[in-house]
């Protein structure tokens, strides 16, 4: 020890360790760093600029996608493989049935214009294919896919009747314009919904196109492109809607970037079990343009004055509401589904796509929801709801028809028609994600919990305001 | 409305009060008449309405009695007898100038008797001359803000109003002619007088505006009648009161369906407390620094759940305020949640002095039945400084604590205990008010309408329309409250300062009438105070030229009052604080920095303006019961604004980054910056001379293991964990020159590293003891001071000359006698010192009493301080003397690797044994 060289170096890291060490374990610092959301962002592919690669001219969409098809091999394949081409979805086995089944814009029908079969030269527009006018459309050819509605840039193509290029779009200059998809790209489709602007979704409108962070605080704050947080992988795009999906594998949440731990307040924290994030983030839908609520087609056919957002002769009465005060309802997840043929009571209103999960289901939340209501044509002998034809010869917007429409549209679809039609009140709920507020605008405890809140306590099964009578664990027993 | 016809009554005869009162309430009432309230109370049974003698209203066409009708079921007189609503001082009152806050002219601690300067009319005492405001004048005006029943219903003698006989002179019968000034009788019989309003707080919608009217009116019997104006029970077309018999059932009780009584809300609260706004939808909107809303104007206090953000309000930077206005409102917490009836059994808990130490809750307590039969009207209340009525029942309210778990939440905050108890909850969670309050009333002035000039806090200056001026908001004045259990802790206020006019002896405040009449004629000044105020000669008298800056102004004020009578006017200023105990918020928007306080520009010490005018140069004094024990002084800066700032030597504080003692600061860095310079002088020298080449003497040397390895480790770590205190000591006591640095995380390595060199301190004194080599640091008295002598002047001559060292240094004699006595008095007197007043000013939240008794922080953190600036000093001394060995560096060198140089003398064999 007296003549080790080297034991200042023991010496110093001794005393260094008896100094830190202590230090470390016993300061408290500042509250640790998040997860930070920003690390789950998808990396945005460099643009490639196509002017010199997509030189053109080119004839028809078909031709576009043989182009891009000549470096993106795989491309159209994979896009074949997915719900944006197929309409449909896999085989599933809904509660209830007994064989599994696929639902799906091709063959579901919704309480807007109802259903598509029949009606496909309309309905396709928004297809991201080319061509399917009919029953027949050749799902296996590749190069009927539309690559242009989702990664043209210009913001002139348009589609029209059975997914074509509108007539007078310059096909060269948009496929020399492809780029990522963007909300542009994704809202001419997704925003239109229902036969326009703003009717359908409730959370999806032309107001998302260059919001204000007042509108949606991550389209508008921060810019996000849908493909942000619908992550897209071999053009499998991520998310689902319970209106054309029955389960919830494609599922995307808050969650898949913001921390469950993000608030502070424990109090808040302790709502999570109950209530999911856009119960308090997304307050009010539709908050610049008003969306259709209510739908009555028996109204239709009549020579009345004509406004879109009141009544339409091809179409009957509408109620549009504007910044509305969402319904709340338990949600696991999963939501049941009419499927053409399924019989119903004319005397209640049929719910289309009950969302799945009460007060005893550990799995479900409270989620925000768009009840839209209409009054749509069924059948009074079958007691089923029908799908009439209403694009085209014989369809209801140009014949005013009912029975012809009707059948016509029974044929197309496969389901009986006994002669007669009748209408019935349906809903359908359609979840709302977007339109997200700013946390400084979200909601505040007596929103709900208040003498006029929002909430429907007895409704949702609790005995009161959960305050006062106690939470959902008291209200079910605490070892449920 | 005006501020003073508020409080004045009209100049009508009374059939054209009435007929004009009538008109608007007919107005009014036209929709309400036959119909019934919309909501219903499920659970309160049925009753009939009876008037004060017991007969069913409908039947007699009398107002309702309260106390009759809920009497019926309810132990009304039970109610109105323990109710400091009711009460208001009048069961306190005392001969004038004898109440706590020390006025000369208060007879109470409640409403009743006790003055405020906001208000300004006083009830004057019995037996003075000049009478401002009687009884009947209180319950019109004053009446608004209390609940009826006490001095409204019952005289100072105990007996009712209107059993009292009518002697001259006699405010209790009498009312003030405002014209002459002369008392004029006042027939009780015929107004009728206030029972204990329960409509108020127990209806669901009470018209409180008509019952305003009532009173302003002089109709007090029918004052509680008029609050259930609007329900469909009662209508009143011009002077007549009908009760809507559609509203009775068939045996004369009220329809199920009329029935609105409930618990009281925070909006029943709002109606006198104000303000509160609990409707999310429409954005909160104040229309003006009002006395409207008393909570609001006298502490910018607002209870709301809105965000501030959504608020209509012109507040500066308003977007960023994503907070509610208060965190117990936004979480749906109502007034009586906190302030709730002494014997409501929910919130029922026996007294701590009664409470054995082995319960912690004791179920036994009054059932809901009997709760409902004589629920008692006293209130929970804390303890604010400006709620002086029923001192008994301060702190009976549920404080912070009761509810919220501050250990767990605090982790964070070094020193917890410590800032719990030395700071109030209050202090970092009611960081800001975002309204305006008012800051100063100035009555020695008057504007034309017979208000006083009047500041407030937040506001530039009261222009043209509210909504136009820009709110900033304020930082309440941190100031030390005496707590009841004898502590000492900040809390926040507002320092609301009053100049006005007083005459006499005993003082008195110049009646309003008074000031009036020497300040105005009719509507316009008199000339010639306009000629002497009026500085920019338009006419006009504004803000800034109504004041008194000059002694003639004030002479000319002082002859006119004395020329209406009043004897020796001269001016007299105070300063009411009022608590702030609402507004609370949390997470991101607390006071969390710690520069905050600890720092040069410390909030507790900033200075807080009292006011832009100081009229006739009157320095204010604070009242004399608010609790608050404000040590600090009162300055006017250049622009003659006046201040408040609070210093925390006279008030016992001393804050740690802020405060210290100058004179310790001087002498320490005098005795560092001399200790180097002799340093530096002394090396500098020893240089010159060796160049110079004038040693005389070459020593043999010879290497000699000196230290061991623990000597060598406790010693360097003794060296790292010193550097690391100073270097924190001195972040910690001047934090702005530091700022780079985490006030929080210094303080807390400054404690690790002490609690190391205790314990490095300690362990290295047991190995000294338990091996003996404790002998070493021991002086011999024999030859000691000849030895001392000699090593002196080497140091001071010899080493120059290279000179042989007087004593050699052995492993068994380290050190020279003068290294043992500097050694000995570090070790045994500036170390201890340094650890134990370092241990008793962290031992302040442990040991609170023992650290008081030996003087607390402001005296042991600047003894600390010196002792630190001494051990600073120490080292570079230390330092250099070991350069004095034979090669400069051995020591060093020795220190770290073992071994040091010796000289070997002839007559002194060096040992070579090692340890």
């Amino acid at each position: 020890m007296k003549d080790f060289k080297y034991i200042w170096v023991i010496g110093l890291v001794v005393t260094l360790l008896i100094v830190i060490v202590p230090i470390l374990l016993f300061v408290s610092r500042e509250a640790e760093a998040e997860e930070d959301p920003w690390h789950f962002l998808p990396e945005r592919v460099p643009h490639v600029d196509h002017t010199d690669l997509m030189t053109g001219p080119y004839e028809s969409g078909p031709d576009v996608t043989r182009a891009c098809l000549e470096c993106h091999e795989d491309a159209a394949h994979e896009v074949t493989e997915t719900v944006h081409w197929t309409w449909e979805s896999e085989p599933v086995m809904l509660e209830g049935r007994d064989q599994p089944i696929t639902i799906g814009k091709k063959n579901s029908i919704n309480n807007f214009c109802i259903g598509i079969q029949g009606n496909w030269t309309g309905c396709t527009r928004c297809h991201a294919g080319y061509g399917w006018e009919d029953a027949d459309f050749d799902f296996s050819n590749e190069e009927n896919v539309d690559c242009l509605v989702c990664h043209e840039q210009t913001g002139t193509y348009t589609k029209s009747n059975s997914g074509l290029p509108s007539e007078g779009v310059d096909l060269a200059v948009v496929a020399q314009s492809v780029g990522m998809p963007t909300r542009t790209n994704c809202g001419s489709c997704h925003f239109n919904g229902g036969g326009g602007n703003a009717v359908k979704h409730g959370d999806l409108d032309g107001s998302l196109f260059f919001p204000t962070e007042n509108i949606d605080v991550h389209m508008g704050r921060h810019d996000f492109q849908c493909v942000d947080c619908h992550l897209t992988e071999n053009h499998e795009v991520e998310g689902h809607l319970i209106s054309v999906s029955a389960d919830d594998h494609s599922d995307l949440a808050c969650t898949s970037c913001h921390d469950e731990s993000l608030h502070e307040d424990e109090r808040i924290t302790a709502h999570l079990d109950a209530i999911a994030c856009q119960t308090c983030h997304v307050p009010e839908g539709a908050v610049r343009q008003a969306t259709k609520m209510d739908w009555d087609w028996s109204t239709a056919g009549q020579d009345l004055p004509e406004d879109p957002h009141e009544y339409l002769k091809i179409k009957g009465s509408f109620v549009y509401e504007q910044n509305f005060m969402p319904d709340y309802a338990w949600f696991n997840g999963k939501a049941d589904r009419y499927i053409l043929g399924d019989k119903i009571d004319p005397t209640v209103s049929t719910v289309l796509n009950q969302p799945r999960g009460d007060i005893h289901d550990r799995e479900a939340k409270i989620w925000p929801f768009k009840v839209h209501t209409a009054n749509q044509p069924y059948d009074p002998n079958y007691n089923h709801l029908l799908q009439p034809k209403t694009v085209g010869e014989g369809g209801y917007w140009t014949e005013f028809d009912w029975d012809m429409a009707a059948r016509l549209g029974a044929e197309a679809a496969g389901i009986e028609y006994s002669g007669e039609v009748g209408f019935a009140p349906t809903e359908m709920y359609w979840v709302l994600s977007h339109m997200v507020v700013s946390k400084e605008e979200a909601l505040q405890c007596h929103d709900c919990h208040s003498e006029d809140g929002r909430m429907d306590w007895e409704a949702l099964g609790y005995y009161g305001d959960p305050i006062r009578w106690g939470g959902r664990s008291q209200t079910i027993g605490l070892n449920k | 409305m005006r501020y003073s016809s508020m409080f004045r009554l009209r100049k009508l005869s009374r059939l054209q009060r009435f007929l004009a009162a009538g008109l608007i309430l007919a107005l009014l009432s036209v929709g309400a008449l036959g119909t019934v309230a919309a909501q219903s109370s499920p659970l309160h049974p049925t009753f009939p309405f009876l008037d004060a003698d017991g007969q069913n209203v409908l039947e007699s066409g009398q107002p309702v009695s309260t106390m009759e009708t809920c009497g019926a079921c309810h132990d009304t007189a039970f109610i109105s007898e323990h109710s400091f609503h009711t009460d208001v001082g009048l069961s306190e009152m005392m001969p004038p100038g004898q109440t706590s806050s020390g006025r000369p002219w208060d007879t109470s601690p409640g409403l009743f008797g006790r003055w405020n300067p906001l208000t300004y009319r006083f009830l004057s005492p019995e037996g003075d001359e000049r009478i401002d405001m009687t009884t009947a004048e209180w319950v019109s005006t004053f009446g608004v803000r209390h609940a009826g029943g006490g001095p409204a219903e019952i005289g100072q003698n105990g007996q009712p109003l209107t059993d009292l006989p009518v002697y001259k002179g006699d405010p209790e019968t009498h009312i003030v002619d405002p014209g002459t000034g002369e008392l004029i009788p006042w027939d009780w019989e015929e107004s009728g007088t206030v029972e204990m309003n329960c409509f108020l707080c127990h209806t669901q919608e009470p018209n409180n505006d008509a019952r305003i009217e009532a009173l302003h009116d002089g109709q007090f019997r029918w004052a509680n009648t008029a609050t259930l104006l609007g329900t469909g029970i009662v209508d009143q077309v011009g002077d007549q009161w009908t009760w809507n018999e559609t509203a009775f059932d068939d045996e004369g009780s009220l329809l199920e369906n009329a029935i609105t009584i409930q618990g009281p809300t925070s909006g029943n609260c709002a109606q006198c407390h104000g303000l509160v706004h609990v409707e999310s939808e429409t954005p909160l909107a104040l229309s003006g620094c009002t006395p409207e809303q008393w909570s609001t104007i006298t502490t910018g206090q607002i209870v709301s759940p809105q965000r501030i953000s959504d608020s209509g309000m012109n507040i500066s930077a308003k977007e960023d305020l994503g907070r509610s206005w208060d965190v117990h409102a936004e979480r749906v917490i109502d007034c009586t949640d906190c302030h709730h009836s002494l014997n409501n059994p929910v919130y029922f808990q026996e007294s701590d002095e009664s409470q054995p130490d082995h319960l912690t809750f004791d179920p036994r307590r009054i059932d809901h039945g009997e709760y409902l039969y004589r629920p008692l009207h006293q209130f929970a209340k804390g303890q604010s400084a400006q709620g002086s009525l029923a001192p008994e029942l301060d702190n009976t309210a549920r404080r912070c604590e009761s509810c919220h778990n501050i250990e767990e939440t605090h982790d964070w905050l070094p020193y917890k205990e410590r800032h719990i108890d030395a700071v109030s909850c209050e202090s970092c969670h009611i960081p800001e008010l975002y309204a305006p309050s008012r800051q100063y009333i100035d009555w020695t002035v008057l504007k034309p309408d017979g208000s006083a000039v009047a500041g407030c806090r937040g506001i530039e200056e009261e222009g043209e329309t509210f909504s136009s001026m820009l709110i900033t908001p304020y930082k309440p004045a941190l100031l030390p409250r005496e707590n009841s259990d004898g502590s000492t802790s900040l809390a926040p206020y507002n320092l609301l300062t009053s100049w006005f006019w007083i005459y006499g002896d005993p003082e008195r405040p110049v009646p309003q009438r008074d000031l009036e009449a020497a300040w105005l004629d009719g509507d316009e000044y008199h000339p010639e105070i306009l000629s002497l105020f009026d500085k920019n000669d338009d006419g006009q008298l504004d803000s800034s030229e109504l004041v008194i800056d000059s002694g003639e102004k004030e002479t000319l004020i002082a002859s006119r009052l004395a020329a209406a009578g009043l004897d020796n006017p001269r001016i007299a200023s105070e300063i009411q604080t009022y608590s702030i105990n609402h507004n609370v918020t949390h997470g991101d928007w607390v006071t969390k920095d710690c520069r905050t306080c600890h720092g040069s520009d410390s909030l507790v010490t900033q200075p807080v303006k009292l006011s832009d005018r100081i009229p006739g140069q009157r320095l204010p004094t604070f009242v004399g019961d608010d609790s608050v024990a404000a040590e600090g002084s009162i300055f006017a800066d250049e622009a003659g604004d006046l201040y408040y700032q609070l210093e925390t030597g006279e008030a016992n504080l001393y804050v740690l980054g802020h405060d210290s003692v100058n004179l310790v600061d001087w002498l320490g860095s005098f005795i560092f910056i001399a200790t180097i310079l002799g340093v530096v002088t002394h090396g500098g020298l020893r240089l010159f001379m060796s160049r110079r080449n004038l040693t005389a003497h070459e020593p043999e040397l010879q290497g000699v293991y000196m230290y061991s390895v623990y000597e060598r480790l406790w010693h360097w770590l003794q060296t790292l964990v010193i550097f690391v205190l100073l270097f924190t000591g001195l972040i910690i006591h001047k934090p702005d020159k530091f700022g780079v640095f985490s006030f929080s995380y210094v303080v807390q390595v400054h404690n690790i590293m002490a609690l190391i060199l205790v314990l490095n301190a300690a362990l290295a004194a047991f190995y000294h003891f338990a091996s003996g080599e404790i002998q070493q640091f021991l002086p011999r008295p024999r030859g000691f001071f000849d030895q001392a002598f000699a090593q002196a002047k080497f140091y001071l001559h010899g080493i120059f000359r290279g000179a042989e060292h007087p004593f050699e240094k052995t492993p068994q004699r380290k050190m020279n006698p003068l290294q043992q006595v500097t050694y000995f008095a570090i070790l045994n007197i500036l170390l201890p010192l340094q650890i134990l007043t370092g241990l008793f000013m962290w031992g302040a939240q442990r040991w609170p009493d023992i650290v008081a008794s030996m003087g607390g922080l402001p005296f042991l953190a600047p003894l600390h301080t010196l002792v630190s600036w001494l051990f600073a000093s120490f080292i570079i001394l230390h330092v250099y003397l070991t350069t004095t060995g034979h090669e400069p560096l051995a020591s060093i060198k020795g220190m770290i690797m073992g071994w040091d140089e010796v000289e070997v003398h002839g007559h002194e064999a060096p040992s070579t044994a090692g340890d």
